[in-house]
Order: structure tokens, then C-alpha cells, then sequence
């Protein structure tokens, strides 16, 4: 036998126990150790070529008007500066519009928001090129730009037209109900904060071509772009992500024009090029979370029962749709959440404003419309003076019903999930100590709520919810495992390669995740929509099962036995039907011996979610697979002299079917709570009245800190299987758990709405910064001044 | 089990081997010809500061080993220069501005209790910081297979998801560890000690949850002391006493291309220096300057640390009152204050992060006048005296007079701020502070509110109400001051009082807060400074 690495743990060691890692089990993500080492490789710290260059882009000074002369003399001339091209300098497509086009990689003569890429340089160093580009001359015609999502509703400005989606009669419904009402809340976006910012790092390679590593979560969109930007065949173009420093849907389509620029140079030049996108430019040049501008009308019972909606949803899509068509949609495909609205008509906007474009982030327009409903269970609460857990639960959705846009309500099981937390988390008792608390309490405020979660997985674009995977068995037993999935922190490399080990119940240590790469598995989704688990461990599965089948046949044929008889058991393969006479043959050597034998030990593998239809026509179908639910109860105190407040409780009960890895799982909701509670409370964004963000730098955006999380925080994964034929019947978990962070924002408005004794529902638009909190508090006050 | 156990230790050892050879490798082809290290036979250390003697040069241990370079430019970082010239990439970038940990390393200094750590933002931190002490980084600290218990915390407990901000939290994480004493005794950390360690660390994938039990977890691990590793190329000592001391123009540290870097270590070389160069760019903690280089990449000609000069970082208390020495950080005063002036060292807690406090100082926060630093409006209310040293020779300026306009004050070219001094409170004076901010920890303020009351027989004799993040400069509130002295010490003397702040104060929106808001909140801060300080008496005072 040749040499075995001494990182293989002896075969023999490994048969007298289960294969370790398998799925289901605790494991530490794959980089873990490296991680805490800081030796887990980003594009950053990879060692650069000779002679590499480094690329920053020149920005627009106003948000919109006419590029009347842009002149570089200063740039070119400045020290260290190598080139700089502008879009005349584009060999190929000048637009990188991800779906519709409408991205010009620098203006196109005309600037849409402050900040725009007019042109780029490339110097000796980082700082050379930052310092020239602020050397160029430009004038401008400026025009008048529109800023807020109201200025477009009112000149009927959109990237994209409107959509409604129907049910029944809302009109007639709301009309003639005992109780109507009306509401409305604006909701502002988020900016990813991913720690490690946009980057790109673009290698000349054969015939004009380029190997681009970029912190992408669709290196296919990049390459595919690329190829188009440089004029060649997506076959010249690799891309290849070995992990992001965190993404979060920021890096799903922006980090294309990086890319693409750093390409373009590295063409030009026959040099390597590094385009780093500095934590201000990263801000002012990426696209964020959606605002939105949401309105209602509702008809209701006296008991607080939904009888008809009418909502309204206007999205901040920024100067170009990027993927706002599909986000705005997702917003209203939730805006119900797990709410039968009996009648309803829903309509969304997708405004278009003198701003970056807005553009995928966790939950993809699904937190936005979800917490107008959570916004309006409590409005009708205060309407009809009851709990507002009480008036969910009469409004909850009973299998057999349908959704506003056709989808059948089945395995809708979030009651019990409800009732659950309800009494876990003690929700009557602590209601009762809160309204003595507040009895007791002049300044100091308690608010508790617990709102539930009902989340569509699936992308809604149906050709999308397809993946590949590629897996190689070596003769040393040691697996090659890669798929079209990118790793941004959630563990989907863990995950996938637990996957792998199952299926032939192999330790995990023998499965090796590597980079996501264009040529290995191509044509790949984005990893969004929470669907990379889903997506691509079905495809590693696949790719396994056709080489457990080919391994098999191999076996019946060389022991001559029944397929029945070969087993994949702790690292072994078992030949043989009796129990005491079974052949115990070690992975490696089976599978050397089915080498020898000349069997194939590689395959792709491939998945297509099934089930999911849908007509954006009619607005009809089944656009999702599958629900993922889950609920949150949050306790609040607020100070109503300044508005500050502390989250003193939370309590997560969360369904992700049976999880492939509860620590991974677990991570995901603690990590989506904290950062949805993030988007609801400390994280405002902010442009001034020329367009210009404000909020552009750790300094002014604030993140919560360690000290914000709850005092008292648990987190219990709600057990039972997918009815769904998902891997292993888990459910995703990537984004529904960010909406946990809408209880908090309840718990607030109803800490708030204890100053008017719980008769009026305290405006209380997003985020709840003290500043709002305080307002709502003195809104209060008025209203119950005799 | 025991097989297995021992063979996967056997692995371990051999991975640790291949890493530290393969690094080893790369570090020595990588490495510039004029940097040293130990590897290299290094040269006798020449005192660089302070002595007209030998080459500009940076001295520094890094991981335990020593390196010399004297072509690092002033403006250099130490991330910068981690990451580039030394290829070491282990702390990452995530901001450039001290603001999100992510370059958090240990940065150790010999005392007469062993080498002593403390964390910093490698970002905005210059190389000179570096000279003669002892830096770790994560890969330093640990090895695969060999992890710190920090390290090991964090994997046992999944601290980790993106990964990229975990290098910083494990500094933070490993320093906590050695302050608190864990690498000698296991013992058990407080939540509060845990949040004050990472208030400098931004995680956006895992909440912080897991990180805090890793914080914990740390704590049952078996210990290890991070010093053996500093010390593992030996330990250098530096004593700036025992050398004759030049109190002429001292040789710059560094010097690179014009530009020019000075680390005087008294008060006569600074005035030396300052009569050269009138102009030179003042660095004492350098939170704030230090973004110049990293965001706006300015590059300065001549840089002055101060840092290092042991009379500025001194406290004094006598007769009275207690003298702070300009170069004091806010992680010392933390300490200095907490007896003496409690709700002034409470307030230090939530100024910046662990990281910031650690090379922020109080002097920098008064002479950088920026209208909501944190300090002045407490140091106002107190009515400090500020003492002023330098060309035109020492005076004293009350700090009532020291700011005369956006970013300005009285300090001319050539002067610098040497003490605050302030007097110690009777039983019948009070301090109170408000910060006011979106996010609690790491925050600038949108109103910062400081009130000194002397109250004496039920009146109110003497009031200083001063505020931060309502005008151009930390203003005092004289209406509401007068609104208040000589009225009975009462809750309806500050409502009324409150109506004065309109008067006093005409704050402007920003991205912090809208103008109404930080009235407002002025108006009630001065209610709430009244319920905390009757709190107990009052009844409902919460």
C-alpha cells in the first residue's frame, strides 16, 4: 500500500463506531478552527501576484443630473496611477443589469444617485488609487432628484410596474365589515454590514479570458457578466468563491460590478488586479434593504377578525430594478404572514428614487411585508381591546384555506408551535406582571409580544431552484465535494459535506468541501432564499446516490450477492446477508478495489425543486414549497424621559424541521434575531436633503454590540420532519428566523402603548431609535390628555 | 477510543509541524531585505528614542520574535504593515476606523509585573505604538491542533460563522483572559466583564450569544499564559530612565521619504520638538486623527506621539484636587475616576470600545474639540482647569474658555494641553451624566448631558449644566443654570428649569438625531437627573 496521509484516520479505528459528522450531528463549522486562527483564507489575504494592481472607482458628486465633461488629466497624472478607463473603455456590454438592464457599470452620461461610479483607476497601491480619484473634474447639469419613496408615488416614478395579487373581494369586504380601519408604516432598510467588504481579485488567464476570485454569493451571475463586460465566451471566465466574510444578500448581485471592473483591467493590462471596496465606499456604493411605505384598510369584526385587506406596499428600489420586481413581490407574498385575510387585495410599488439600488437582503422584501402584519394585528388589538396575542390566534390561517395568491394551506401546524411558546415562555403570567410593573412604574415601561413567523421557501423566480453538485471518491477513500453553493459563515459547506458523509456513512473528516467554482459545477443559483441547503444538498445526495448505485452493482457482481446485501456501515462497506459472516471491507479498500475494477468513482449530480408553480399573470400558483414557521416572545423596558430601552427577554421556538446540524441551525436563528432586532432598533439609514448617505461608516451606522442582546435569550428548534421531500426533511433556516426581530418591535409598541393604557396603537415607524421611541411615548401622552 | 484519541493527537502534531514549517518558509522568502528577525542574527538594540545615536529604526516582538525595520513609513499602521510587508493577514480590515474589532491585536509592554497587555485597533494604531513591545496576533496565540483557550472556546461553543470577525473577538477574547488573571487561576468572568471586553467587537452573523458562553467556556479550559509566548525569543527591557535622556531635538524614530516620525519621552523634548516643528501633527491616542490616514489617506509630514511621555500620563490627587495628566487613557481613568467621581468613571465605560479606551486619552478629547466628545461636558460642569504648555511657555485656562469655535480653541501652534485638574465633590456637590445614543455601547453621542449640583439645605447654592451634541462646541446651559440656583431642590424646580433649555441650546439634526429630539431629551434629562439622584427618597423614582 502506498503512502496514507497522517491526517486519515486508520480504517480499522473506525469500524467499531458510527461514522462521525454524519447529518443531524452538532458539528463545528468547517473552517472553525481556522477561523479563530485567522487563517481561514478571504480574498484579501490571499498572496498577491507580482505586479499586482489595485482599483478604485471615481464617484458622482450629486445624485442626479448630466455628465457635461469629465476630465481625468489629474487622475492619469497622479502617483502611482497605472490606468483608467471609463465606460468608452468597456470592450463589451456596458450594462450589468442582473434580470433587467438598467446597470451601466459607470453612469452612462447621466448620474442617478450621489456617489455613482463614474470611472475607475488602477495604481501601484490601495491608497495611490484612493487618492487619485478624488483628483478628477467633472461638471454636471444637475437635475432635480427624487429621494423619498412618497416624491415617486406622487410622479408616478417606478423601476418596474406595478402588481397586485387578489382574493375574494377586499373592496366589498372592508366596506361592509362592522369595523373598518385604516394605518399605514414606514419601514426603512438595512445595510448588510458583512464584515468583510466587496472584493474582487481578477487574474489574466488563457485567450483574453480572466480567473476572478470574488466574494460573490452567484459566482455564475459574475461569470456570466464578466464574459459579457469583456466580449468573450463565459467559457473564458472562471469565478471562484472559496468563502465570504458574511453576505446577507449584499453580495448576490453587487459584487458584479467589482468584478467586472478589476476584469476589465486585468484585460487590458495582462496584470493582476485587486478592486477592494473600502467599508465607505462599500455603503455608498452597494444597495441595501428596501425601505418601504406600506398603507391598509381593513374590515373587522368586534372580535378583531380579519374579514377583508386592502394593503398597499411601495418599495424603495433606488435608480434601477436590480432584483426589486421579485423583492416587492416577495413583500407581498408575506404581507400576510400567517394571517387568513379572508378578502384581500394587495398592490405593490416598485418606486424609483436618486438613490443607490436597493437590492437582496435576508428575508428579500418578506421582513418588510411581514411586519405590516404583525403591525396591524396590533392596531386591531388596541381597536377591539383585547390581547394581541389573542387576536392572532382568531386570525391564524386553518389548512384548507388558501393564500391571496392561490397557494393551499396545508401542514399549517404554527398554531401549535404558538401554544407551545405561549406556555413555555410563561406569556399570561408575565402579562400580568408587566401591567402590575407598569401600574408601579412612572418612567419605566414593560412591553411584551410574541408574534409568530411563517416564511415561503423557494426562490419565486421557478427556474431558479435548481443545483449541481460534483463528488469524487479518490482510491484513498477521501471524498471531493463540491456543488453550486457559496459559503458565507451559514455552515452550508458543513452541512453539504454532512450530507455526503451519510450518505455513505463515512466519517466526516474523509469529505473535503471545496471552493465554488464556474467550472466545476456550472450555471449555479444564487445562494439566497435560504434554499443552499435545501438546493444543494439534494444535489450532493443525488451525486451520491448514483455513485452508491454504480458501487453496488459493482459489488453484486464481484461478490456475488443481492444489492440488499451491500451496506455502507461505519466507514465499511458490509458484504454479505448474514450477520455474522458479512464481509467488512474498509471504504478506501472497497472502493480501490471498485477502481481496479474500472468503476467510475465520480459524478455530478443535479436537483429541481418540485411542486412550485406559479403565474404572475393571473398572480396565482404555488410559488412556494414549503413554509418554514417559527415565533418569538420579546419583553422590553423603555425609559419614557429619554426613549431608550433594553431587550430583557427573548424566547425563540423555531421550526426547521428535522436539522441537519442543530449548532449550525441554532447559530442561524440566535444570529438572524439579533440582526433583525438590529434593522427594527439601532440601524438607521439616512440620506440628507441632496441625496447624500449619511449613514456611511461604522461610525454612524450602528450594528448591536454584545450588550444589546437579551439578558435572558433561548433559542429551541421546534422537532418534527418536513412533510415535504426536502433533504432529510430539514427546512431552511437562512432568513426566517430574521423576522424573530418583529416581536421586539411589538414589545416596544406595546411598552409605548401601556402610557395610553393599551386604548391607542402608538405610531411607531422603523427603526425604534430612542429618538422614536420617545415620540411615540409623547404621542401618547397627548392623546390621553384630558 | 484511546486509539483513536491517540491518533488523532498524533495528527495534530504533524499539522502543526507542516503549518509552522510552511509559514517559516514563506515569511523568509516573503520578507524584505532590510527587515530582521530573529531568525537573522540581529544587531545590538540602539535606542532609538530619545538619542542621537544609531539609524531610525522600529523594534518590535511580534508573536515572540523580534524585528527591526527602519523603512516603515510613519503614516504606517500596524494592520497595514501586518498585512502587507509582512504578508501575515491573520487580523482582518473591516472597517479602517477603529470602529468594528475586526484588527483587534494584543499589544504588550514590560513592567515591573511582567509584560502587561492591552487590546488596540490595528488599524488606526501607527507602527511607532509598536516600538519595543510585544505584539500577539491569532495565529500567535495558537496553533491548529494547540489552540488557546480562547481559541478552543470559541470552537466548543460555535463562536464562529463568517469567520471574519472572529480574529478580532480572540484577541479580545485572549486579553480579557490574561487581565482577569485566568492564565494563572481558573476562575469565573462576570457578564459585565465579558461586554466590556468585546463593546469594540462587531459580529453580524452570530448574535454574540455563543461568543459570550465561549467567554465563559474559556474560563474552565486549562490556562495558558500568552507571555511565554511573547517571551519566546527572549525578553528585552527598555528603560527609558536609565538612559541619558537628551533634552535637545531628539532623532525621529522613523524617517522615510521627508516624512518623519518623533517619540519624545519628556516634556523638554516635546517643547524641543515643538519649536522645530510648530506644525507637527500631535498624536496621543490617535482614535480620531488616525482616520485621516484611513479614510481620507492623508499622509503626514511630521507626526509627534505623546504617548510616551510618562508626565502626561500621570494622576495626582491633592488637596482637593485631582490632577489628570493630558495623556491619561480613558481605560486608566476608568480606574483613577471610579472612587472619586463614580457617574464620571460610569460614563467611561460607554466611551468607544475596550480597544479605543485603551489608546484614546482625555487630553485628546478636550483638545480635539469635536462638539460631542463625550469628556468636555463633564469636565465643564466640573469647571476644569486646563493647564496649557508649550512655546510661549506654561499657563492655566479655565476650560469655560477654551473652545472658541467649531474645532477650535485657544491652543496656539506650538502648545499643547498638558492636565485637566478638577476638584474632588463635597457630600453636598453631585455629578450627573446622561449619553444619549442609538446604541448603547460604542456609540457617539446625540446628547451628551452633564450636570453639577451643590445642593445645601434643601437649595440648590451652585449649578453647571453643560451639554455635548447641541451646538458647535460642548456648550454650558447658563439660562437654565440661573433657572435653577437659589430655587428649593425640588421636582418642579427642574421642570421649570427645563423650559430654559430652549434658550441655552439650538442643536441642529444630523445623522445622530433631529434637533426636536435632542431638545427634548435635554428637557427631560434634567427631570431624570433629579429622580436619580432623590431615587431611595422619592418613592417612584424609577
Amino acid at each position: 500500500m502506498s503512502h496514507v496521509s497522517s491526517k486519515v484516520t486508520p480504517w480499522e479505528a473506525r469500524r467499531q463506531r458510527p461514522a462521525k459528522g454524519k447529518s443531524g450531528s452538532k458539528l463545528a463549522h468547517e473552517s472553525a478552527e481556522k477561523h479563530v486562527l485567522g487563517t481561514a483564507t478571504y480574498i484579501d489575504d490571499m498572496p498577491e501576484s507580482a505586479g499586482t494592481l489595485f482599483a478604485a472607482v471615481g464617484k458622482s458628486t450629486i445624485a442626479h443630473g448630466k455628465i457635461l465633461s469629465l476630465d481625468l488629466t489629474a487622475v492619469r497624472n497622479a502617483p502611482g496611477v497605472v490606468d483608467v478607463i471609463t465606460l468608452d473603455d468597456i470592450p463589451g456590454e456596458k450594462d450589468i443589469g442582473p434580470v433587467f438592464k438598467g446597470d451601466p457599470i459607470f453612469a452612462d452620461g447621466v448620474v442617478e444617485f450621489h456617489g455613482q461610479a463614474l470611472f475607475a483607476v488602477v495604481a501601484e497601491s490601495f491608497e495611490q488609487a484612493k487618492r487619485a480619484v478624488l483628483l478628477a473634474q467633472v461638471r454636471y447639469e444637475e437635475q432635480p432628484a427624487l429621494l423619498t419613496i412618497k416624491e415617486a408615488l406622487q410622479q408616478n416614478a417606478f423601476v418596474r410596474p406595478a402588481h397586485s395579487m387578489q382574493k375574494g373581494n377586499a373592496r366589498m369586504a372592508v366596506q361592509n365589515a362592522p369595523i373598518q380601519m385604516s394605518g399605514e408604516l414606514y419601514v426603512k432598510g438595512q445595510e448588510h454590514f458583512y464584515l468583510e467588504g466587496q472584493i474582487s481579485y481578477a487574474l489574466p488567464a488563457e485567450d483574453g479570458g480572466i480567473k476572478l476570485y470574488c466574494s460573490s454569493q452567484h459566482p455564475s451571475e459574475v461569470q456570466k457578466l464578466v464574459a459579457e463586460v469583456l466580449d468573450v465566451p463565459i467559457n473564458h471566465v472562471q469565478v471562484e468563491v472559496r468563502r465570504m466574510g458574511g453576505g446577507f444578500g449584499g453580495k448576490e448581485t453587487q459584487a458584479a460590478q467589482w468584478g467586472c471592473i478589476a476584469s476589465v483591467f486585468a484585460q487590458r493590462l495582462n496584470r493582476p488586479v485587486k478592486m477592494r471596496l473600502d467599508r465607505q465606499d462599500d455603503m455608498v456604493l452597494t444597495g441595501k434593504r428596501h425601505d418601504f411605505y406600506n398603507r391598509y384598510h381593513l374590515g373587522i369584526d368586534e372580535n378583531g377578525k380579519i374579514l377583508g385587506a386592502d394593503i398597499e406596499l411601495a418599495g424603495f428600489c433606488g435608480y434601477s430594478p436590480d432584483l426589486s420586481d421579485a423583492i416587492v413581490d416577495r413583500a407581498m407574498f408575506h404581507v400576510d404572514n400567517a394571517y387568513d385575510l379572508n378578502n384581500a387585495r394587495v398592490i405593490g410599488h416598485r418606486c424609483k428614487t436618486n438613490t443607490v439600488s436597493n437590492t437582496a437582503y435576508r428575508g428579500f422584501g418578506g421582513p418588510q411585508g411581514m411586519i405590516f402584519a404583525e403591525a396591524m394585528l396590533d392596531d386591531i388589538a388596541r381597536k377591539v381591546g383585547k390581547d394581541p396575542l389573542d387576536v392572532r390566534k382568531i386570525n391564524f390561517y386553518r389548512d384548507g384555506g388558501s393564500t391571496h395568491y392561490g397557494q393551499p394551506i396545508e401542514d399549517f401546524y404554527l398554531p401549535e408551535l404558538v401554544a407551545q411558546l405561549e406556555h413555555d415562555c410563561d406569556y399570561r403570567a408575565r402579562r400580568t406582571a408587566i401591567a402590575e410593573f407598569n401600574r408601579d412604574h412612572r418612567w419605566k415601561k414593560r412591553g411584551l409580544a410574541l408574534t409568530p413567523i411563517r416564511f415561503g421557501i423557494s426562490f419565486t423566480i421557478q427556474f431558479l431552484n435548481q443545483a449541481g453538485a460534483l463528488v469524487h471518491i479518490y482510491t484513498d477513500g477521501s471524498v471531493h465535494l463540491n456543488h453550486g453553493g457559496t459559503e458565507m459563515g451559514q455552515g452550508l459547506f458543513t452541512k453539504v459535506a454532512q450530507v455526503v458523509a451519510h450518505e455513505f456513512d463515512i466519517d466526516i473528516d474523509m469529505v473535503q468541501a471545496s471552493a465554488t467554482a464556474t467550472d466545476k459545477v456550472p450555471n449555479t443559483s444564487p445562494t439566497a432564499a435560504s434554499s443552499g441547503s435545501d438546493l444543494n444538498g439534494k444535489a450532493a445526495q443525488n451525486a451520491c446516490q448514483i455513485l452508491k448505485s454504480r458501487l453496488v452493482q459493482f459489488a453484486q457482481q464481484h461478490f456475488q450477492v443481492n444489492a440488499v446485501d451491500v451496506r455502507f456501515m461505519n466507514n465499511h462497506v458490509v458484504i454479505g446477508a448474514n450477520e455474522d459472516s458479512a464481509q467488512w471491507i474498509s471504504f478506501a479498500d472497497f472502493v480501490t478495489l471498485a477502481y481496479q475494477n474500472r468503476v467510475s468513482l465520480s459524478t455530478t449530480g443535479y436537483y429541481a425543486t418540485p411542486k412550485i408553480h406559479y403565474n404572475r399573470d393571473t398572480a396565482n400558483g404555488r410559488p412556494f414549497f414549503y413554509y418554514a414557521f417559527g415565533a418569538c416572545c420579546a419583553e422590553v423596558e423603555i425609559d419614557t424621559l429619554t426613549g431608550e430601552y433594553k431587550v430583557l427577554r427573548a424566547d425563540i421556538l423555531h421550526d426547521v424541521g428535522r436539522s441537519l446540524n442543530p449548532a449550525i441551525d441554532i447559530g442561524q436563528i440566535e444570529g438572524a434575531f439579533i440582526q433583525g432586532m438590529g434593522w427594527l432598533t439601532t440601524e438607521e439609514l439616512l440620506w440628507d436633503d441632496k441625496g447624500r448617505l449619511q449613514s456611511n461608516s461604522a461610525a454612524t451606522y450602528k450594528i448591536p454590540t454584545s450588550v444589546d442582546i437579551p439578558e435572558h435569550f433561548t433559542v429551541q428548534l421546534f422537532d418534527r420532519a418536513n412533510a415535504e421531500d426536502t433533504i432529510y426533511n430539514s427546512k431552511a433556516v437562512g432568513e426566517p428566523p430574521f423576522m424573530h426581530g418583529i416581536a421586539v418591535w411589538c414589545a416596544l409598541r406595546d411598552a409605548v402603548a401601556s402610557v395610553a393604557d393599551y386604548k391607542i396603537s402608538p405610531p411607531l415607524d422603523t427603526p425604534a431609535t430612542p429618538e422614536r421611541v420617545l415620540n411615540a411615548v409623547m404621542f401618547c401622552q397627548q392623546e390621553i390628555r384630558p | 477510543m484511546f486509539c483513536y484519541m491517540l491518533d488523532q493527537l498524533v495528527r495534530k502534531l504533524q499539522s502543526i509541524l507542516r503549518t509552522e514549517l510552511s509559514t517559516e518558509i514563506q515569511r523568509c522568502r516573503a520578507m524584505p531585505p532590510h527587515i530582521r528577525h530573529n531568525g537573522v542574527k540581529a544587531a545590538p538594540f540602539n535606542r532609538a528614542v530619545g538619542q542621537k545615536t544609531g539609524v531610525s529604526v522600529i523594534r518590535f516582538n511580534l508573536n515572540g520574535r523580534w524585528i527591526e525595520d527602519n523603512k516603515i513609513d510613519p503614516n504606517c499602521t500596524i494592520l497595514k504593515y501586518l498585512r502587507t510587508t509582512m504578508m501575515q493577514p491573520d487580523a482582518k480590515e473591516g472597517c479602517a476606523a477603529g470602529d468594528c474589532g475586526a484588527c483587534t491585536l494584543m499589544l504588550g509592554e514590560m513592567t515591573e509585573r511582567g509584560i502587561e497587555y492591552r487590546t488596540l485597533n490595528a488599524c488606526i494604531a501607527l507602527m511607532a505604538n509598536a516600538h519595543e513591545r510585544y505584539l500577539l496576533t491569532p495565529s500567535g496565540i495558537g496553533r491548529a491542533g494547540q489552540l488557546h483557550p480562547a481559541q478552543q472556546a470559541m470552537v466548543d461553543c460555535h463562536g464562529s460563522q463568517c469567520g471574519f470577525c472572529t480574529p478580532g473577538f480572540v484577541m479580545s477574547l485572549a486579553n480579557l483572559y490574561q487581565q482577569a488573571g485566568l492564565h494563572a487561576q481558573q476562575s469565573a468572568l462576570t457578564d459585565e466583564q465579558i461586554h466590556a471586553a468585546l463593546s469594540g467587537n462587531l459580529c453580524r452573523c452570530t448574535g454574540y450569544r455563543p461568543i459570550i458562553e465561549a467567554a465563559h467556556k474559556m474560563a474552565e479550559l486549562p490556562v495558558c499564559d500568552v507571555r511565554d509566548i511573547s517571551a519566546r525569543s527572549g525578553v528585552q527591557t527598555f528603560n527609558p530612565q536609565a538612559e541619558n535622556v537628551s533634552p535637545t531635538s531628539p532623532q525621529a524614530l522613523q524617517e522615510v521619504d521627508g516624512r518623519r516620525l518623533f517619540m519624545p519621552l519628556t516634556e523638554e523634548q516635546l517643547k524641543a520638538l515643538l519649536r522645530e516643528y510648530p506644525e507637527a501633527c500631535l498624536w496621543a491616542g490617535g482614535t480620531d486623527i488616525g482616520l485621516e490616514i484611513t479614510q481620507r489617506f492623508k499622509q503626514f509630514d511630521t507626526i509627534i506621539c505623546l504617548n510616551r511621555i510618562t508626565t502626561l500620563a500621570q494622576t495626582q490627587e491633592q488637596g482637593g484636587q485631582l490632577w489628570l495628566g493630558a495623556g491619561v487613557t480613558y481605560s486608566q481613568a476608568e480606574h483613577q475616576l471610579a472612587d472619586l467621581f463614580p457617574s464620571f468613571a460610569q460614563l467611561l465605560h460607554r466611551i468607544g470600545s475596550r480597544q479605543i479606551r485603551n489608546m484614546g486619552t482625555l487630553g485628546g478629547n478636550i483638545a480635539n474639540a469635536s462638539p460631542i466628545g463625550d469628556t468636555p461636558p463633564a469636565f465643564l460642569a466640573l469647571n476644569a482647569t486646563l493647564e496649557i504648555d508649550g512655546n510661549h511657555g506654561r499657563r492655566d485656562v479655565a476650560i469655560d474658555d477654551f473652545y472658541l469655535g467649531y474645532k477650535q480653541t485657544v491652543l496656539q501652534p506650538g502648545e499643547y494641553l498638558r492636565a485637566i485638574r478638577i476638584k474632588t465633590l463635597q457630600s453636598s456637590e453631585s455629578l450627573t451624566l446622561h449619553k444619549i445614543s442609538k446604541r448603547y455601547d460604542d456609540d457617539i453621542s446625540a446628547v451628551m448631558f452633564a450636570l453639577y449640583l451643590d445642593v445645601q439645605n434643601g437649595i440648590i447654592e451652585q449649578a453647571r449644566l453643560a451639554c455635548g451634541g447641541v451646538a458647535a462646541t460642548p456648550l454650558r446651559a447658563l439660562k437654565t443654570e440661573q433657572a435653577l440656583i437659589g430655587q428649593p431642590f425640588s421636582e418642579n424646580t427642574f421642570l421649570q428649569a427645563a423650559n430654559s433649555i430652549g434658550q441655552d441650546y439650538q442643536p441642529l439634526s444630523d445623522v445622530r438625531a433631529s434637533k426636536e429630539y435632542r431638545l427634548q431629551v435635554t428637557r427631560n434629562l434634567l427631570l431624570k437627573s433629579y429622580l436619580e439622584l432623590t431615587a431611595g427618597q422619592a418613592g417612584d423614582a424609577a
